[in-house]
C-alpha cells in the first residue's frame, strides 16, 4: 500500500464551529428550496423513492435535510482502492495526504511556453516518468495529455485509461464524456484495477446526463466515486468564498444522496475545483488566493462535520506559461494551504498555463515540491531523543560541535528533506559544473529514470484485452457516427 | 429630450439593472426619438466595451451593462418598429454555444463585445443544436454565424454545423467563426471555419475582419 504522507498535527481551521454550522444549514436550505437538475428520468425515480420531491418536467429533485444528512453518514470516512499491484493500493481517507498527476491538452516547452500535441510516445514516456516520481500517487482522468496524435478524441478517455495502466501501477481516476465510462470500466477490470468513478456537475446545481450514468456505471462495478462541482465563483457560483462554499457544498451533497441510493457505503471523495474567475479575461484564475480560502474552507467542513475524504483542484495549474517563479510560488501557496488544511488528495505535477498543456519535467520539479509540503505535514517528533538534551549538555559551549555525534549522523536523514532537482551547490561549485538550475537537473533526473525504472508490464492476455476493449469502443462510436 | 438621452446613456454606465425599463420607458413615453434612444444605449454599451477592452472595466461591469441593455432596448425596439423606422447595423450575427455543451461565459462575452460594436447579434444561447444553427442562418440572412465550444468532446460540432452549411448550398453566404478552450488556429483550419478569436476581443476583431470592416 502507498504511503503518502500522514498529517501528525491537527488541520488548520479558518471557520468556527458556528460559521461552518451556519454554512451547513443554509446548504440544506438551498437542496431543499431551490433542489438540483438531474437530466435522467432514472435518476430522479430513484431519488424519488428515497425521499426527494421531484419535478419531472423541469427534472428537479428537492432534497429533505433528514436525507441529505442520513447520506453522509453512509459514506466511509476511509476506503481502500486497490491496484493491479498491490504496493500501489491506496488507503483514502483520515489524516492520510496523497498527490494526484495533474494533467494537459498538450506537451508545454516549459522554457518557451510553446505547446503542441504530444505523440503516443511522450505520452506513455509521461505515464512512465509518473510511475517512477515517488510522491505522484494516483493519476487524474485524462492524464497526463488530453490531446494525442493520432487519437480521436471521443477515444482519447478510454485509450489515454489504457495506457496509463500498461505503463505504471498506479491507481487512476476515470472520466464521464461520451459513455466513456463504459470503456474505461471494462479496461480496468480486464486489468485487476480498481478505478476511482468521476461524476462531475454542471454548476450550478446541475448533473447533465454523462455524469449520472457514470455514476450509475462506477458504482454498480465497485468503484469509489469522486464527484466535483467545477464552480467558477462568479460565473457558476456566488463570487464570495461562503456564498461558492454553500452553493459547491449543494452540488456535491445532491450527488451524495443520489449515490448512496444507488449502493450505500459507496466511497466518496469529494473534490473541490472551485475556482475565481478572471474578470479581466473570463478565463479560470487558477492557483488563486480565492482557491486557496475556498478550499481551506473546504477541507475543514468536508474532514471535521461530514467526515468525507477531500481532494483539491486548486493548485493543478498555474497561471504562467513557463516553469518559473510564478508557477512555483502559485502551486506552492495553495497546495500547502490545502495540506494544511486536511486535504486527502491534492492535483498538483506537471501542469502548466491553465490547463493547456503538460511537461513531464515540470512534474519532476514538482516532485521535490510535494515531498516538502508532504513531509512538512509530517511535522517532527519531540522526543528523549530528539529533544537531545544530554548531548546538549555534552557538546557544552564554544568549542563544542554537534557534527561529530552519531545523533547527527542519525538524525539528519530522518528530518531533513533534500530535493533531488534543486540546485544547492556553493556558487564556486555552480560555475565549475555548467551553471546548471533546477530544469537541467529535473532533465538529468528524467533520463535517469527512463534508463533505469521499471514498471510490472501487464499480461500478454490483459494487453490484448485492453485492444479488444479499446477496438469494441471505436465500433460503438463509429455506430453511433461519433467516428 | 436630451436629458432622456443623457439618461439613457447613464443608466448602461451605471449599470443600474433595476431601473433599465423604466428610464428606456420614460425616454419613449416622453417622446424622445426611438432611434436616438437607440443610438444613446449603443454608443454607452460601446463605451464601456471600449473600457473593458482597455482594461479599466472588467467581466462584471460589461456583463451587467449587457443585462441593462437587455432591459432597455426591447421598449426602444417597439418604439422604433410602431415608428416604422430600421436600425443600421454593421452586420448580422448568429452566435451560440454548439450542442452538447452548455458553457456560455465565453459565448456571451462574444455576444456583448459584437452588440456593443454595433452588430445585430442573434443569440441562440447554448447547447444548440446543428439544425437551429443552420435554420437561424437562413431566416436571418446572417453575414456571419459564430460557434463556441469548451469542451474538446463538442469542438467537433462546430465541424458537423459547417458541412450542414454546405450541404445546405448556403456556406458561402456567411461567414463561420469558431472560438473556445480547445480551439486554435489550427483546428479552425482544418474543419473549414474562415476565422478564429483566442479571446472576446479578438473575435470581434476578426468578424470586422471578415466582413471588410475598419477598427
Amino acid at each position: 500500500m502507498r504511503k503518502g504522507f500522514t498529517r501528525k498535527f491537527e488541520p488548520l481551521r479558518v471557520l468556527s464551529d458556528s460559521q461552518v454550522e451556519t454554512i451547513h444549514k443554509r446548504t440544506l436550505e438551498v437542496l431543499a428550496e431551490v433542489g438540483c437538475k438531474f437530466e435522467s428520468v432514472r435518476a430522479l425515480e430513484l431519488l424519488k423513492k428515497n425521499g426527494c420531491r421531484i419535478d419531472l418536467e423541469q427534472r428537479l429533485a428537492y432534497f429533505p435535510p433528514d436525507l441529505v444528512e442520513s447520506s453522509i453518514r453512509m459514506c466511509p470516512s476511509s476506503f481502500l482502492v486497490k491496484s493491479r499491484d498491490p504496493k500501489d493500493n491506496l488507503l483514502i481517507g483520515g489524516n492520510t495526504l496523497y498527490f494526484m498527476s495533474s494533467l494537459g491538452a498538450r506537451l508545454s516547452d516549459i522554457e518557451t511556453g510553446m505547446v503542441r500535441v504530444p505523440t503516443m510516445e511522450e505520452n506513455n514516456q509521461a505515464i512512465f516518468i509518473s510511475d517512477a516520481l515517488d510522491s505522484i500517487d494516483l493519476y487524474s482522468g485524462y492524464t497526463p495529455y488530453f490531446e494525442i496524435e493520432g487519437v480521436e478524441p471521443v477515444m482519447l478517455c478510454s485509450t489515454s485509461l489504457a495506457m496509463r495502466i500498461r505503463n505504471s501501477t498506479k491507481i487512476t481516476r476515470g472520466t464521464q464524456p461520451t459513455d466513456t465510462f463504459i470503456w474505461e470500466t471494462l479496461i480496468a477490470q480486464a486489468a485487476g484495477q480498481e478505478l476511482i468513478g468521476n461524476m462531475e456537475a454542471a454548476a450550478p446545481l446541475s448533473y447533465p446526463e454523462d455524469a449520472i450514468n457514470a455514476a450509475y456505471t462506477y458504482v454498480e462495478a465497485g468503484f469509489p466515486v469522486y464527484i466535483a462541482a467545477g464552480s467558477v465563483m462568479g460565473g457558476t457560483a456566488p463570487v464570495t468564498v461562503a456564498g461558492s462554499t454553500i452553493s459547491n457544498n449543494a452540488e456535491l451533497l445532491a450527488a451524495i444522496v443520489f449515490i448512496q441510493c444507488i449502493r450505500p457505503g459507496t466511497g466518496i471523495i469529494a473534490n473541490d475545483c472551485v475556482f475565481p474567475m478572471n474578470m479581466e479575461s473570463g478565463d479560470l484564475f487558477f492557483c488563486s488566493l480565492g482557491s486557496s480560502l475556498h478550499q481551506m474552507a473546504f477541507n475543514q467542513i468536508w474532514h471535521d462535520l461530514y467526515r468525507i475524504p477531500t481532494n483539491n483542484t486548486g493548485s493543478a495549474f498555474p497561471n504562467s506559461k513557463k516553469a518559473d517563479y510564478q508557477s512555483a510560488y502559485e502551486k506552492t501557496h495553495v497546495a500547502m494551504a490545502s495540506a494544511l488544511s486536511g486535504a486527502n488528495m491534492i492535483v498538483f505535477h506537471g501542469g502548466v498555463t491553465a490547463e493547456l498543456s503538460y511537461n513531464p519535467v515540470l512534474a519532476i520539479i514538482d516532485d521535490d515540491i510535494a515531498m516538502t509540503i508532504g513531509k512538512t505535514i509530517e511535522g517532527f517528533e519531540v522526543s528523549e531523543d530528539t529533544m537531545a538534551v544530554d548531548i546538549i549538555k555534552d557538546v557544552g559551549t564554544v568549542p563544542g560541535t554537534f557534527l561529530n555525534k552519531t545523533h547527527t549522523r542519525e538524525w539528519w536523514k530522518k528530518e531533513y528533506f533534500l530535493p533531488k532537482s534543486a540546485d544547492r551547490l556553493s556558487y564556486p561549485e555552480w560555475l565549475n559544473s555548467g551553471h546548471k538550475g533546477a530544469i537541467d537537473k529535473a532533465r538529468e533526473r528524467m533520463e535517469h529514470i527512463l534508463a533505469t525504472h521499471k514498471v510490472k508490464p501487464l499480461s500478454s492476455d490483459t494487453d490484448r484485452e485492453l485492444d479488444k476493449i479499446l477496438n469494441d469502443a471505436r465500433k460503438y462510436y463509429r455506430d453511433k457516427g461519433l467516428l | 429630450m436630451a436629458d432622456s438621452i443623457q439618461s439613457l446613456k447613464d443608466v448602461v454606465l451605471d449599470f443600474d439593472i433595476d431601473r433599465a425599463e423604466e428610464v428606456a420607458r420614460n425616454a419613449i413615453d416622453s417622446g424622445t426619438d426611438p432611434l436616438l434612444a437607440a443610438a444613446a444605449l449603443t454608443d454607452a454599451i460601446r463605451q464601456v466595451g471600449d473600457a473593458f477592452g482597455k482594461g479599466d472595466l472588467f467581466l462584471p461591469d460589461l456583463v451587467c451593462a449587457s443585462e441593462v441593455l437587455k432591459k432597455a432596448f426591447p421598449i426602444v425596439n417597439d418604439a422604433i418598429e410602431k415608428k416604422g423606422a430600421t436600425q443600421e447595423s454593421l452586420g448580422k450575427v448568429v452566435i451560440g454555444t454548439v450542442f452538447g455543451d452548455i458553457h456560455s461565459i465565453g459565448k456571451g462575452m462574444v455576444s456583448t463585445l459584437l452588440y456593443a460594436a454595433g452588430f445585430k447579434v442573434i443569440d441562440l444561447g447554448i447547447n444548440v443544436k446543428g439544425e437551429d444553427f443552420l435554420k437561424a442562418v437562413k431566416d436571418e440572412n446572417a453575414n456571419v454565424l459564430a460557434m463556441s465550444a469548451l469542451l474538446t468532446t463538442t469542438a467537433m460540432e462546430q465541424k458537423k454545423v459547417i458541412e450542414g452549411l454546405k450541404e445546405a448550398g448556403i456556406r458561402d453566404r456567411v461567414k463561420v467563426v469558431v472560438g473556445g478552450s480547445p480551439i486554435n488556429q489550427e483546428f479552425a483550419d482544418s474543419i473549414g471555419a474562415d476565422g478564429y478569436g483566442s479571446t472576446a476581443p479578438e473575435g470581434v476583431k476578426v468578424v470586422k475582419r471578415l466582413l471588410g470592416i475598419k477598427d
